[in-house]
């Protein structure tokens, strides 16, 4: 088969997959206020951005947000992966088959059971809602990353620190979680990209007390052609670009 | 008891995430059964008597069209899913180890990049006034712009853009473990390139084509905010019905019956993955 | 059981921590694009309360998300339609407006207070009215003038119409085109105009309660229902963009500040209404967003280009046939919002 086939075709697709966001970012230095043409360049737009006071309060609310659902979520699916890797215990089968499910489904059927379910028990919606919600489609990520790691590693050494007497616990803290560490950053890295990152949860379980930036945005999109929206686009591409290298650059130099 | 105590950190964990499901995964879908077979109630949402009313709703005519039209939608997406990234993910594993990971890497991107953002980039190029018709416009090629955004077709083409790094990826992972062992077998063994493609390779990539399936038409089955954004907020999708019966028109039982109708059809899907998956295992075997 | 207890104390103490710290807040629930940034910069800078703005595109969204947050206070202020206004005050969702802490009610059109939804204004302040009229490019429509609802029929107009996202607003043109009120309680009579509107929708491109100009400005659709504020505001960026009174009547609609039930700052709600009332605040929010205020002493401060344009303040000749929306009650509502639903999924 001709040998630039192949290249010329996976060449076209990155063009079509980066032409959109290459427009963001060149229309957010465009100095046009309506839409399409091109009227110089400035900055104007990252400027009306940082002094929109909600838009700045919304960003923060966004990122305390992904952070503590990161957080929350590498906790406890860490410790699942652990308990899923190293033990035998009824129901594990169980617990895999529901975890993958959870990844599976549809994002708006997790929304509306949480959101009927926070109804049923009086939470007012706002940041415990949320956070409550995050962790939850978070959670199997982190899970299948850590579980990922732990199958390639070597099971000789745990039972080399248990033979030596050390506990359950000492053993974890002190043998596994090094080994895995990079899986945590990895896992944490992409759980707070999901929450930063959520629309059609945050639709639903949120309140007025705790705004979020993909709300925001999304008002904002919905009433038209925004300039500020490309600012805040191109931010947030920066952002997720650097997320996204640091933990390619920890997974990486795990490895060597 | 005994044992209990002397493994306190693993029973901790395991209450911990059995907690954590039981509660926020196990229960509210159990509310959301419940809520379905409920009646209307314009004050509290929800009353008895018990019913099957709204299941009956979902395939009035009217409400059967939309998800047959979701339906449609998602499958035209799926479609072009397959299309594009069957062949990108088999053209990706035949490069270089190190150019892999690089172009891996640059699919990935876009996919850590909010979705609302890119789903308004796309506005900005599908639009009349937008940057497809200015330069066709410039080129000469049409006359009149073409009406792009607002359409059936822009939504699909928003959810193509949204979904494909989900189908390249798992086509991805097994066109990468075949590529080397059994293509090379089957090549010694004196089949020709067709059929060796129809017979090895399609066979052996289904679970790969499965998963990606699984993961592209659930998901465009509910992405309400394409269609708010690209369709011109016309109840497109089934996602749109669901949200509309929970955030505007307050019917609880019917926007649940809604959602449990994508749940069968996710349960369908897992059933026929994990099928693929096993006459997979048996022919490996034999 | 345990969980539920410790997960409950957890939101207790940890929302309680967050309210606490923060300076005073107003939670505003209003339409998007309805008030000035320069109105709420301005009672920031007086007050101190910082007003946090949250917006929805239909009333049937205001009040879902109302119901749905069921009385947790969360919102200090909202803006439904007058029919809203009755419904809401009715079922009980609404505080009670304290007129001795507000300023400047007197000088309300008595024509708009005291209204049948709200009788002595006990629940609710009139913030603007307007009208829901038909719009077209000049420089995109050809041949005859526009003059009816009924011209959107048209097959030439296929996939060129643009409709607000408002259940009310579709129906009663559809109701006006056949001849009957558009404040309709017959079942009868909104079936025949749902029948009538999905012979509109092959033309229909888009729904926009967001900001109808959009789609015109756009060039998306050319010919469609706008309102009058968003129509003031589009033709300054399309000199083409023409606001039509139709023959068949315009819809009249008022839009009136409420305490939703249980607000946590109601005090600021009653602050805010009152530095919204004073003549100079409400002359720049209808000069800047171009719907017209109900304060009569601010329409003697406003320029004469806003104050004569026909848009804007419409002259009685432009109201011949218009009507008032009013409360139809909650038996036609779920009439309507059926036919609403099945008009939207339709293809």
């Amino acid at each position: 088969m001709n040998r630039w086939l192949p290249k010329t075709y996976l060449t076209l697709v990155y063009v079509l997959l980066y032409l959109p966001i290459l427009v963001l970012v060149v229309f957010s230095f465009n100095s046009s206020r309506t839409g399409y043409r091109w009227g110089g360049l400035s900055l104007q737009w990252y400027e009306s951005l940082f002094n929109n006071h909600a838009m700045v309060q919304a960003m923060w609310n966004s990122l305390w947000l992904a952070l503590t659902a990161a957080t929350i979520s590498t906790i406890i699916g860490a410790l699942t992966a652990l308990a899923l890797h190293r033990y035998r215990f009824r129901g594990k089968r169980v617990l895999r088959g529901m975890l993958f499910v959870v990844m599976m489904s549809p994002e708006i059927v997790l929304a509306i059971s949480l959101l009927a379910l926070f109804l049923l028990v009086g939470l007012q919606l706002g940041f415990i809602s949320l956070l409550l919600a995050h962790v939850t489609f978070c959670l199997p990520f982190v899970v299948i990353t850590v579980m990922a790691r732990l199958s390639g590693f070597d099971e000789s050494l745990p039972e080399a620190a248990r033979d030596l007497g050390a506990s359950d616990f000492t053993m974890t803290r002190t043998v596994l979680i090094p080994v895995i560490m990079p899986a945590l950053l990895a896992g944490w890295l992409l759980g707070f990209t999901l929450s930063l990152d959520d629309v059609v949860v945050s639709t639903f379980v949120s309140g007025p007390s705790y705004e979020i930036l993909p709300l925001r945005i999304y008002s904002m999109v919905r009433v038209g052609l925004k300039p500020e929206v490309n600012a805040l686009g191109t931010l947030l591409l920066v952002f997720s670009l650097a997320m996204l290298m640091l933990s390619q650059w920890i997974l990486t130099r795990s490895k060597r | 008891m005994h044992r209990v105590l002397q493994q306190p950190f693993k029973t901790a964990v395991l209450i911990l995430v059995w907690g954590w499901l039981l509660l926020l995964v196990l229960t509210p879908n159990l509310l959301v059964v419940g809520a379905s077979v409920m009646t209307r109630d314009p004050g509290t949402f929800l009353s008895l008597p018990l019913n099957l009313d709204s299941y009956r709703q979902l395939f009035d005519p009217l409400y059967l069209d939309v998800f047959l039209n979701s339906l449609y939608m998602a499958g035209m997406t799926t479609v072009f899913c397959l299309l594009i990234g069957y062949p990108f993910a088999w053209a990706l594993s035949g490069l270089g180890k190190q150019r892999q990971t690089l172009l891996i890497f640059l699919l990935i991107v876009p996919f850590w990049t909010n979705s609302l953002v890119r789903t308004y980039a796309l506005k900005l190029l599908l639009a009349t006034n937008g940057l497809i018709n200015n330069a066709l416009l410039g080129l000469g090629l049409i006359d009149e712009p073409l009406r792009m955004l607002y359409t059936e077709g822009a939504v699909v083409i928003g959810l193509v853009y949204l979904l494909l790094p989900f189908m390249i990826l798992p086509l991805y992972s097994v066109f990468d473990d075949l590529r080397k062992e059994l293509l090379m077998a089957s090549h010694d063994l004196g089949a020709g390139k067709l059929s060796t493609f129809l017979h090895v390779t399609i066979p052996l990539t289904l679970p790969g084509v499965l998963a990606g399936v699984m993961l592209v038409l659930l998901p465009a089955m509910g992405l309400f905010f394409v269609a708010d954004i690209l369709g011109g907020s016309r109840n497109l999708l089934v996602g749109n019905v669901i949200k509309n019966q929970f955030l505007d028109a307050r019917d609880w039982p019917f926007g649940a019956a809604a959602s449990i109708l994508l749940t069968v059809a996710m349960a369908v899907l897992l059933f026929a993955h994990r099928l693929s998956q096993r006459r997979l295992g048996d022919e490996a075997r034999a | 059981m345990k969980k539920l207890a410790l997960a409950g104390l957890l939101a207790a103490t940890l929302t309680g921590c967050s309210s606490q710290e923060e300076p005073q807040v107003l939670n505003l629930y209003n339409w998007s694009e309805y008030m000035p940034q320069e109105v709420l910069d301005r009672f920031e800078e007086e007050t101190g309360i910082q007003v946090v703005y949250t917006t929805y595109d239909s009333n049937e969204a205001m009040y879902a998300r109302l119901k749905l947050l069921d009385e947790s206070g969360q919102y200090d202020l909202a803006l439904p339609s007058t029919y809203y206004v009755n419904k809401m005050r009715k079922e009980g969702l609404l505080e009670k407006i304290n007129h001795e802490k507000l300023e400047g009610f007197e000088k309300l059109d008595p024509e708009l207070v005291n209204l049948e939804i709200d009788p002595d204004n006990q629940y609710s302040v009139p913030y603007l009215w307007g009208t829901t009229g038909l719009a077209y490019d000049a420089s995109d429509v050809e041949g005859n003038e526009v003059k009816a609802w009924a011209d959107l029929w048209d097959d030439k107009y296929e996939g060129r119409v643009m409709l607000t996202n408002d259940m009310r607003e579709v129906f009663h043109i559809g109701l006006r085109v056949l001849g009957h009120s558009g404040n309709s309680t017959d079942p009868e009579e909104i079936k025949a105009a749902y029948e009538k509107l999905t012979e509109l929708m092959p033309s229909v491109r888009t729904f926009n309660s967001d900001a109808p100009r959009m789609p015109y400005l756009e060039g998306e659709t050319d010919i469609g229902m706008i309102w009058n504020g968003e129509a003031v505001m589009g033709e300054e960026d399309m000199p083409s963009l023409e606001y039509v009174y139709p023959e068949e009547g315009i819809i009249v609609w008022l839009d009136s500040f409420v305490i939703p039930k249980n607000a946590e700052n109601a005090e600021a709600a009653h602050q805010f209404i009152s530095f919204v009332m004073r003549p100079e605040i409400s002359a720049l929010i209808s000069e800047d967003i171009g719907y017209a205020t109900p304060n009569l002493a601010a329409r003697e401060l406003l320029s004469d280009e806003v104050a004569n344009d026909r848009t804007s303040y419409p002259t009685p000749e432009d109201l011949t046939n218009a009507e008032f929306q009013k409360d139809v009650g909650d038996d036609a509502m779920q009439v309507y919002t059926r036919y609403w639903e099945m008009l939207k999924s339709g293809q």
